[in-house]
């Protein structure tokens, strides 16, 4: 459900505006890394950065995360990724730029993508391009084992009980 | 004559306060009795089976594996804190419903020196509880790398709302004029108090709220776990959550050795 | 040597309810004082305030000579049994005797030796291994009575410790309760409705009524204060009885004749209150009335007055 919505939104962002219509011409969005490699449950931060090459000041301007898995599993929640996904930026004079921290968690195994899309706040803006997807793949580690939980959930009741036992036969005695 | 003898002593204390005399009868009751044993036994059963439900959900993702690790420990808190908070309200009213309050009341062991070692007795079921807890935390939160976060953060919680809770009982038994009415009333205060830590957070908004969620010890130590646990704060940037539980604590404990100078045979206080 | 016990103008209320008026009365130590009185009378408010489970409204008391503003100390000087005491039923009757010996001072040690040499005392030394679930009331009673004398009290209290006793067990509490005051020279306050164990076990008895004291003093004492009226025996043959009973209750000098129990002909008599001056004058009575109406009589005596009628004669109606 979240994953319909998240695409329903960027294609309303499209659809809104009228292709004539531009926010600030000469807007682009670019990533300090296009490829990061990282093991699950660390964290890990990249930088995108808007630039102004227009000759207008370029105002409302919202930047939102995203971030997809590849491949058809797992299920990704942004939500579970980052605390904070959109940041609204101060206008950008002609020939200035925005550079944006994203700081993330892997929280799921796999292959993603990882972008900004840089939104106008005034829908009969064309907002700027995307930046460039971040290739992000995540490594499996060994986080919880499904095997090993039974001995403890066994033994340990099972240590009480006995010991319950014991001393209710001793106090009989 | 034994009397005049007896008289001519200064009848000193030669064995340990009374507050330790009755702290280890109602340990022996407690634990030698077996009933602390059982209680410990059904609370293991319980978090086995949640601790097994989560550790064999391989669809959680790392975010929700810390939560799981944080249910477990969350509901390892709370059924600890309920135990306390029974042991608490048995205490004064248990003991006049079964006719052996007026047989402490005539020994030189104060009112205050009572309660308090029944205070302690009630703690001890927390303390059994955490030790059973430690395994479950410990294997759940290794390869998440959280081992000695979870469990400090659950002892110090634990604890404080366990003695938060304990003493409420305690209020509650000195006033209450029946063993039922005791426990009825202290049960539903816990869960007035824990009915704000299963809102959606969505609905916590407002500085009237927030205040709430602050006073409230329960709310106010399930949020700091939360935090330290799932989003991974750091102690120092949680550590006002820990504030109203430390009061709670005070105030309520303060309260019950209070209420015990002027404890009645009959229930309530007062002359 | 001051007195075990003195109270002094005690009073307490419950609301608007008056539990005690101006309670005044002392015990020596080695004496044993039966307290009397109807439910709701105040024997229990009265030893719950001398034994400082509550505190009096108004009035001072010393026990053991320990004024009431020291009530710590009082405790450790007096020994308990209360009215309704209950016991907890998992321990066994030595761990229970330990316990309080040891909530006294005792050490660890000393509250062993202390809790066998009670048993002992009190008949259970077979027993105190055992959970107090399994003792008859008997037992569990002198099992209290053990734990009121784990601390060697100068003042013992004992609110009606043979309650739900058989007459075996009432003796022999009561010769417990002789002991007491006898052997280890303790002031013993002893509330009870058995007037006849007040009788004979007691040397005063403090009579309380609506919450005030109505009587005060020897036993002997107070039955002749208190006007009780006086009880005769007389033996006829057996085929006089009904007229023997006829002419009785028809005379003025009787207030109510009846068949008793035992040999045939007997007769008990109460003699009326205006026909008590002297023994001899009220028996010498009844003789005249029977001979004039030509009844035989095989013997006649006069019953000493009881505590039972004195009781009765203060407290009812008032």
């Amino acid at each position: 459900m979240r994953r319909l919505r998240t695409a329903m939104a960027l294609l309303a962002a499209a659809a809104v505006l009228p292709p004539s219509a531009v926010a600030a011409p000469g807007l682009s969005a670019s990533v300090d890394r296009t490829a990061i490699s990282t093991q699950l449950g660390r964290s890990f931060e990249f930088h995108s950065t808007i630039t102004n090459g227009g000759p207008d000041t370029a105002r409302g301007l919202v930047a939102h995360l995203s971030v997809l898995s590849l491949r058809e599993d797992p299920y990704v929640d942004p939500e579970d990724w980052a605390p904070q996904r959109v940041v609204f930026l101060d206008p950008i004079a002609p020939g200035g730029s925005r550079t944006l921290r994203w700081r993330m968690t892997a929280v799921n195994a796999g292959t993603f993508g990882v972008y900004v899309t840089v939104l106008a706040q005034d829908p009969r803006d064309r907002p700027a391009p995307n930046t460039p997807t971040v290739d992000l793949r995540v490594a499996q580690r060994r986080t919880l084992n499904s095997g090993g939980i039974l001995p403890i959930a066994l033994a340990v009741p099972g240590l009480l009980g006995a010991l319950t036992v014991a001393v209710r036969l001793r106090r009989r005695e | 004559m034994r009397a005049s003898t007896a008289a001519a002593a200064t009848h000193e204390r030669q064995g340990a306060p009374g507050w330790v005399v009755v702290l280890a009868r109602e340990l022996h009751d407690l634990w030698i009795g077996g009933r602390g044993l059982l209680l410990c036994l059904a609370f293991s059963i319980l978090v086995s089976t949640i601790a097994y439900l989560a550790a064999t959900n391989e669809a959680l993702n790392f975010l929700e594996q810390r939560e799981a690790l944080n249910l477990v420990v969350q509901v390892g808190m709370i059924v600890g804190a309920l135990l306390t908070l029974l042991a608490g309200a048995d205490a004064i009213s248990g003991e006049r419903e079964r006719g052996t309050l007026e047989s402490l009341l005539v020994t030189p062991v104060s009112r205050r020196q009572l309660v308090a070692a029944k205070l302690l007795a009630a703690l001890s079921l927390w303390l059994a509880a955490y030790a059973v807890l430690v395994p479950y935390a410990w294997f759940l939160a290794r390869d998440l790398g959280v081992v000695g976060t979870t469990l400090a953060a659950s002892f110090v919680v634990g604890t404080l709302l366990a003695a938060c809770f304990a003493a409420l009982g305690l209020v509650v038994s000195l006033l209450a004029t029946s063993n039922r009415v005791s426990l009825s009333v202290s049960l539903f205060a816990l869960l007035a108090l824990l009915a704000p830590t299963q809102l959606p957070g969505g609905a916590k908004q407002g500085w009237f709220a927030d205040a709430l969620l602050h006073v409230n010890p329960a709310t106010a130590g399930e949020h700091f776990v939360n935090r330290v646990i799932i989003s991974a704060s750091g102690w120092d940037q949680e550590l006002g959550w820990l504030v109203s539980p430390l009061v709670a604590t005070a105030l309520l404990s303060a309260g019950a050795l209070l209420l015990a100078g002027r404890m009645r045979l009959g229930g309530g206080t007062g002359g | 040597m001051g007195a075990a016990v003195e109270a002094r103008g005690i009073a307490k209320r419950y609301g608007s309810q008056i539990a005690l008026e101006d309670l005044t009365f002392s015990v020596q130590a080695g004496e044993i004082i039966g307290v009397l009185g109807p439910n709701g009378a105040g024997k229990t408010t009265a030893i719950r305030i001398l034994t400082t489970i509550l505190a009096p409204d108004r009035g001072t008391f010393s026990v053991a000579g320990i004024p009431s503003s020291e009530p710590a100390r009082i405790r450790a000087r007096v020994g308990v049994l209360p009215e309704s005491a209950g016991y907890p039923e998992r321990q066994k009757g030595e761990e229970y005797l330990r316990f309080h010996a040891r909530l006294f001072g005792h050490s660890s040690a000393s509250a062993r030796a202390v809790a066998r040499a009670l048993l002992q005392e009190v008949g259970l030394a077979e027993r105190g291994r055992a959970p107090i679930a399994t003792y008859s009331r008997g037992m569990r009673q002198r099992l209290g009575i053990a734990r009121a004398l784990v601390n060697d009290p100068a003042v013992v209290f004992l609110d009606e410790p043979t309650l739900g006793l058989d007459p075996a067990g009432q003796r022999e509490i009561l010769a417990r309760v002789r002991a007491l005051a006898g052997e280890r020279g303790a002031a013993v306050l002893l509330s009870t409705h058995l007037l006849d164990e007040v009788q004979q076990n007691c040397s005063r008895v403090l009579i309380l009524n609506r919450a005030r004291v109505v009587a005060e003093g020897p036993v002997l004492e107070i039955v002749r204060r208190s006007a009780a009226p006086r009880r005769a025996r007389i033996r006829t043959t057996p085929q006089h009885v009904e007229r023997a009973l006829a002419t009785l209750n028809d005379s003025a000098e009787v207030q109510e004749a009846a068949i008793a129990d035992g040999a045939a002909g007997s007769l008990t008599l109460v003699l009326a209150a205006a026909a008590i001056g002297s023994d001899d004058g009220a028996l010498n009575a009844v003789v005249e009335v029977l001979l004039d109406a030509t009844v035989p009589l095989l013997a006649c005596e006069l019953e000493g007055a009881r505590l039972s009628d004195a009781f009765l004669a203060l407290t009812e109606g008032r």
